[in-house]
Formats: structure tokens, sequence, C-alpha cells
């Protein structure tokens, strides 16, 4: 069974000729006896803005860290743009949760946007015109021109959110995964982040991002992923937000609800 | 005079152990200073220190092994590969142990340094017959007997050393600051991670013969941290701290000869100076720049003490009184009034301070707070006469959240423990948002946005217009009054429950909200 439903979405692709920005199948990683990811097929079409949302420990950030091949699998397949995860090493940016790095490290803005470029500058050059002009293009997208000689240390936190947001769109990847980029950051940094995504999706670049908020959900992305350990929903906002598949994943935390329908009417009396 | 200056610093340098001393000690300082900056920012200093206990029973091993198997003494470059290879053994012990076990970094790295080191020591003792290595040599070094050969290790180890730094520096560079980011990028984090063991292991063993096992750590991280106070550049940070390791072997060197004390011992306490004298100096991130800053900083619960005080008196105050009320430290005030009427929180009427429209808004926003938080108090039992001092602390925590959080716990109150009137919520009634219908005061007219089912079965509907009537029952019942019908008595959930618009002409409306930062939306 599951084989030939596999292979039926494998021939509507084959109709569309599209191949798929990002494709796992049957992805299963654990840490011990408990899976964090169990069973995971999914195809994520060029060009999506993708918000993975579940509940805290549903495996978000390891399906990130699957992607990048950060983990071992215990079963399944990968594959971004088409190859094997360990191949796309580079065409993949990865924009890891704040508080990863020590922000007392002597470095500047624009070093750490150039450091998106390190996986194109061969060892023995230094880097060039065209590597600083990419950094300066960034900068300039996400609205951190004018900070570019300011140690990362200096800056807000929504700024420093959006320093790695250039960092990421300077390595120029065609996918690029983003680990919770809205946790922790004020309204101003939360649009300049949303423009600077929406503009690549534009180009044509596939982002998935761990989200935590399902009030914003729908608003910001073109597709969500349901996770709790294994895929309970891929598609569009209204398709995933059902309460009926929210509350078998959350479990009744019915907090969630309550912020969703006041968010809906409150936009609907706006509008 | 001349004459003394001569004696000092330039007879030193006429004999040949000094110049020997100072060439290769700045030699190896200043490799130890540019590795020493990504030691420091890697937190691996201990590292440092356990791998130069390690190489004495490296040192141990490699004399050994040249010994017995081809009877040859103290063959330097055995004894060299020796080192680098109980180096990295430790090193690779250390990762094994806080991997395979729940023992953590510093205790195994604690005891694998110990453990190397005795090993080293039990071994030359035993073998002392075979093995002429003076251990106090070790430990201690001795900078004034530089041999030639140690110069030439020292000459070829930094080399070595410098040429991979140079040549690899964006490796390091991203595999420290990132290494989740390098190894995304595809950078093999761990083989460059095994690089810099090797460097710092072999900038240790050139070090050794001179400064001894103690006092490498301290040429390999003082001058890297000195530097690390002075600049945010990672390249400036290691030139810089190669430039503090030859200062301090240069200036330790003359300390020595001019006081006749042990050379290594000396170019460290002239390293240590150098950094305490840059610890207390350093422009940004130096002691007194950090003393002066917060000096020159004027504390927020002053900003907010000041702005209270007018507010309380109702009128603009001259300086002078305002001082009085408001008991700031010494030399404070001047400088948070200053402050205040640049950030547009109060302006000059002739001699007196007035609030501006700003300085009004956040003065009101304090007071509620305050008086919210003296009602919070008295409700979970604090003593009468510690209300106004607890308040007082507490009212600096005045996020809108918070504030109305409690609000809603007190039920709304009206007045604070002392019969004051609580500053309404103004922030919420200006924002032309629906707001719950217990926020009102008596006076107040809003129209209706939308009703509960209780209050609909009494009979209030979406759309009318009402004016609140005086609260009864200890505030515990909120009046509604409308045009030619009764009055209605609403519970507070009930009242909660009942969003309504305030009416634009309201009476009570105070300056509109100038920061976009008060924006916020109404609890359903």
């Amino acid at each position: 069974m599951p084989t030939e439903t596999a292979s039926a979405r494998v021939s509507s692709y084959a109709l569309a000729n599209v191949t798929p920005a990002i494709e796992t199948e049957h992805l299963t990683v654990s840490y011990g006896p408990v899976p964090a990811l169990l069973d995971v097929t999914v195809k994520i079409e060029p060009g999506t803005l993708v918000g993975v949302i579940g509940p805290n420990g549903a495996g978000k950030s390891t399906f990130i860290k699957a992607l990048l091949g950060f983990v071992n699998r215990d079963l399944g397949m990968v594959k971004i743009l088409g190859e094997p995860a360990e191949a796309a090493k580079g065409k993949v940016a990865y924009v890891p949760q704040r508080g990863a790095v020590d922000w007392d490290f002597p470095i500047t803005v624009e070093e750490v946007v150039l450091m998106g470029r390190y996986g194109r500058i061969p060892w023995w050059r230094d880097p060039g015109p065209e590597d600083l002009q990419c950094v300066s293009e960034a900068l300039e997208l996400v609205r951190m021109s004018d900070f570019r000689a300011r140690q990362i240390g200096q800056l807000s936190g929504g700024q420093q959110q959006r320093v790695f947001m250039a960092r990421a769109l300077a390595q120029g990847g065609e996918v690029l995964l983003l680990d919770e980029p809205f946790a922790g950051v004020d309204a101003a940094t939360e649009r300049a982040i949303l423009d600077v995504m929406r503009n690549a999706r534009k180009e044509g670049r596939t982002l998935v991002v761990v989200h935590h908020d399902l009030t914003t959900a729908a608003e910001f992305f073109d597709r969500l992923m349901l996770i709790k350990q294994r895929l309970y929903a891929y598609g569009s906002p209204e398709r995933v937000l059902r309460e009926d598949l929210l509350s078998e994943v959350y479990e009744g935390k019915l907090r969630v609800f309550a912020d969703l329908k006041r968010r809906g009417g409150n936009g609907s009396t706006a509008t | 005079m001349s004459e003394t200056l001569y004696q000092w610093f330039i007879h030193p340098l006429e004999q040949a152990f000094f110049l020997k001393a100072l060439l290769g000690g700045c030699m190896v300082a200043m490799v130890c200073g540019v590795v020493g900056c990504l030691v420091v920012l890697r937190h691996m200093a201990f590292l440092g220190d356990a791998l130069s206990h390690s190489m004495v029973a490296g040192v141990a091993g490699g004399y050994l092994f040249m010994k017995l198997v081809y009877g040859q003494e103290a063959h330097a470059p055995s004894m060299l590969l020796g080192s680098l290879i109980a180096a990295i053994l430790t090193v690779a012990l250390v990762g094994f142990i806080s991997k395979a076990s729940r023992i953590k970094d510093d205790s195994a790295i604690g005891i694998m340094y110990c453990g190397v080191f005795s090993l080293g020591a039990m071994t030359v003792s035993v073998f002392s017959q075979y093995i002429h290595v003076d251990l106090v040599h070790f430990i201690l070094g001795d900078i004034l007997g530089v041999a030639d050969d140690d110069l030439k290790v020292a000459a070829i180890a930094g080399a070595v050393v410098l040429s991979a730094i140079v040549l690899f520096y964006r490796h390091f560079q991203i595999s420290t600051f990132d290494p989740v980011m390098a190894a995304s990028l595809g950078f093999p984090v761990l083989l460059i991670d095994y690089l810099l063991t090797t460097c710092v292991s072999l900038v240790v063993v050139s070090a050794i013969s001179m400064v001894g096992v103690i006092l490498v750590v301290g040429l390999l991280i003082t001058p890297a941290a000195t530097a690390y106070l002075l600049t945010d550049r990672l390249k400036r940070m290691m030139l810089l701290a190669a430039f503090f390791g030859m200062t301090s072997v240069i200036g330790g060197l003359y300390l020595c000869v001019w006081l006749n004390s042990a050379g290594g011992s000396a170019v460290m306490v002239f390293c240590t100076l150098q950094f305490l004298v840059v610890l207390t100096f350093a422009p940004r991130y130096g002691l007194l720049a950090g003393w002066l800053r917060r000096s020159r900083m004027v504390p927020q619960d002053l900003i907010e003490d000041i702005l209270r005080a007018i507010l309380k008196a109702g009128q603009a105050l001259e300086p002078g009184k305002l001082a009085e009320f408001v008991r700031a430290p010494l030399g404070k005030f001047p400088r948070a009034v200053e402050r205040m009427v640049a950030d547009g929180l109060l302006e000059h009427h002739g001699a007196m301070l007035a609030l501006t429209p700003a300085g009004r808004e956040h003065a009101r926003r304090v007071m509620r707070a305050h008086r919210i938080w003296e009602t919070y108090l008295q409700s979970v039992g604090t003593p009468q006469e510690e209300l106004d001092r607890k308040a007082h602390k507490l009212e600096h925590i005045l996020d809108e959240q918070a504030i109305d959080y409690l609000d809603d716990k007190l039920g709304h109150p009206l007045q604070d423990p002392h019969g004051k009137e609580i500053p309404q919520d103004f922030v919420e009634l200006e924002s032309g948002q629906p707001v719950m219908l217990s926020v009102l005061r008596e006076g107040q007219r809003a129209e209706i946005v939308s009703v509960s089912q209780e209050a609909r079965d009494l009979g209030l509907q979406p759309g009318d217009a009402i004016r609140m009537g005086t609260r009864k029952n200890e505030g515990r019942f909120w009046v509604v009054e409308r045009e030619g019908r009764e009055d209605l008595e609403l519970e507070h959930k009930a009242a909660d429950a009942v969003m309504v618009r305030p009416a634009s002409e309201s009476e009570t409306a105070p300056a509109v909200s100038e920061n976009p930062g008060d924006r916020k939306t109404s609890p359903a």
C-alpha cells in the first residue's frame, strides 16, 4: 500500500516536471528508545515558505538537523534539490537558534555575514570583490548596512537575528533552514525577517522555518508541517490548522485554541 | 645620566645569553600570543595547562626510547616528537572520557593531566640512571640558558604554526565562532580541532625549555586575554597578543637582570602586570571605563521617582524642592534632570520643572503601577508600614501585561490602600480598540461592541450607548446606566466579558501615547 501511494505521488511530480526542493521518505531518527522523528515522508516544492509547527519536543529542530545531515538517520532518505543531503552541503543555508554562539566573540557584523561565503572561497584565496558585494547586498536586504562595523554583541536581539539571516542570504543557498527565527524578537524585527523570507521565496528559494507561535503561522507561511514525531499534516494553513488535528497533537492544551480563535475573531472584525 | 641608562638598557644587550633569551623568548611569545587567541576564545585555557604537563611524559618517553633503542643521549627531535604524541594522546583521552562517561570536560582534563604528568615524572625517577633530564628545568624552565638548539626548535615550530594559522585563518575563525555553521558548509570541524591542538602542542613544546611547564600557559593565555580587552577584531587581537607577548619577554628579561631574579617568573610577572594595567584602563572593556559608564548612567528608578513626584505634587516644582522629594544619590539629581529634559520628559518653566505630555504619560504609568502594587501587597498581607517602601521597589515593574494582570486579579480597584485614586489604564483607552467594560470609570461613556450571554440576558445589546455609574458594594458591582432604561449591575466577571469602545470625547482622556511600544491588544 505505501509504495502505491508513493509512486502515485512521484508520478504527479513527474508530470509537473519539478524536482522537489526537499524530499524525505520514511525519515526516522532516534535518540535512545523514543523516536525523535518517525516515518516522515514529505515533498516540499521549490519556492515555498514552510512553517514547521508542533509542541515542545516534537522533533521540529531534529527535522531541520536531519535535512542538514547533522543527525544519524535510523531509516529513510533525505534529498535536497534531488541530491542526497550529504552531497548538498553548501546549497543549504542554516540559521541556528539565537544563543548558539558566543556574543563576545571579536567579530563584526560584516565578518559574520562574510562567513556565509566561506563555503565558496577556496582555502588558499582571500574573499574577492564579488564576495564583499554579496555581503553588502545581504546586509542591505535585512536593513543592517548601518551596523556593518559593529561587534555583534553590541546589537539588540532582533538585530542579531537579522545578521544571521543576512549570512544565510549571502550563502546563496537555494534552501534556507531557520530554527525559531521569531523567538523573542520585537515587532519591527518580525516584520523585517518576514520581508526577507518573502523576498527569498520570490527569488525561488525554499524556506523551512521552525515556528512555535500558532497564532501567526497561517499569516506567515504558505505551507505548514505539523509534526509530533510523525508528520500529522502537510499542506496549506487552512488544511493543517484544524481543531481536530491540533487537539490530537497538542493534547487538549486549550490555550492554543483560545488564542487562535481570538486572533481569528479580531482579524475578521478589523476587515 | 646617560651612563646609568647605558648600564640599565644597553649593557645587558651586549651579553650573548641575554640576546639569545630575548630572541628565543620573543619568537615563542609571539606565536603563543597568536595561538592563545584561539585558545582563549574557545575556553580551552585549562587544556593548555593539561598539554604542557603531559609533555613531561612525552619528553621522558622520547628520551628513553632513543637511549634504549639507539643509544643516543638527549636526542632533541625525538623528545619533541614524544611531547607531541603525549599531548595529542592526552587531548584524545580527555575527549573520550567526557564523551563516553558522565564525567565532564573540566574533570576529565584534571584527571588526565595529573595522571600523565606523574607518569612522566615517575618514569624519569625510575630510570634516573638512563635519563639525564633535570625535571626542575622542565617545570620552571630556564630562559637565560637558552641553547642554540632551543632557538632552532622555536623558530621551526613558530614558522609551522604561524603558517598554519595564516593559511587556515578562516577555518579556525568559523569553527571557533560557529562550529555548527562550519559543519553545515562542509568544513572538517573535528580535523580543524586537532590541527589547532597540534599547533598549541608545538608552541608549548618550544616554549617549555624557556619558561617551563607551569608558566607556559600564562604565555599562551595572558597576552591573548590582554588583547581581547582592547579590540573587537580577531585579526587585530592576534597582532596585539603577539605584541604583548613580546613586550612581556622584553620587560621581563630586563626585570630579571635588574633584580637578579629567575627569568621565566620575571617574564610572567611583567606579563601579568601588563594585563592588570590593560584590565584597568582599557577604553571600552576596562574596569575604569565600566565604572565611568555606570556612574554617568542615570538610573531608571530615579527618573521614575522624579516623574511621580511632580505628578503627585500636581504642579511644576522648583528643582530644589524636587530633589528633596526624591532623595537622589549624590550628584545624580542634576544629571537626571538634564537627561530627562533632553529626552523630552521634562521642560523648564522659568525656574520650575514641569512634565511634558510624554513625561506626564510615563508618570501616570509609574503612578498606576505604584498604587496597584500597593493594593496588591496589602491583599497578600504585607504590613501597612511596609506598603510604600515595597511598592516603591516594585513600581519599576510597569510592564502593561503584568500590571493588567494584577489589576484584574484585584477586581479593578479604584483606590489604593491609602484611599488615593489609582490612575486609569489610559494606554488601552486611548488606542481606540475595544476594551473591557470593567476598566471604565464613573461618568465615562461608551458603546457596547460585544456582550456575553449573561449580559445579553440582562438586556444589553451591541450598539447600546452606556454611561458608567458609581460602583456599588465596595466596588464589586459595576453599574451601567442607559438612556431611558433602568440601570444594570454586573459582577467582575460579567463586566470583563462585555467589550466596549469608549466615547472619544471622554473628559478623562489624558495625553495621547507617543510611544509606539505601548500598543497592545485587549485581553478577550
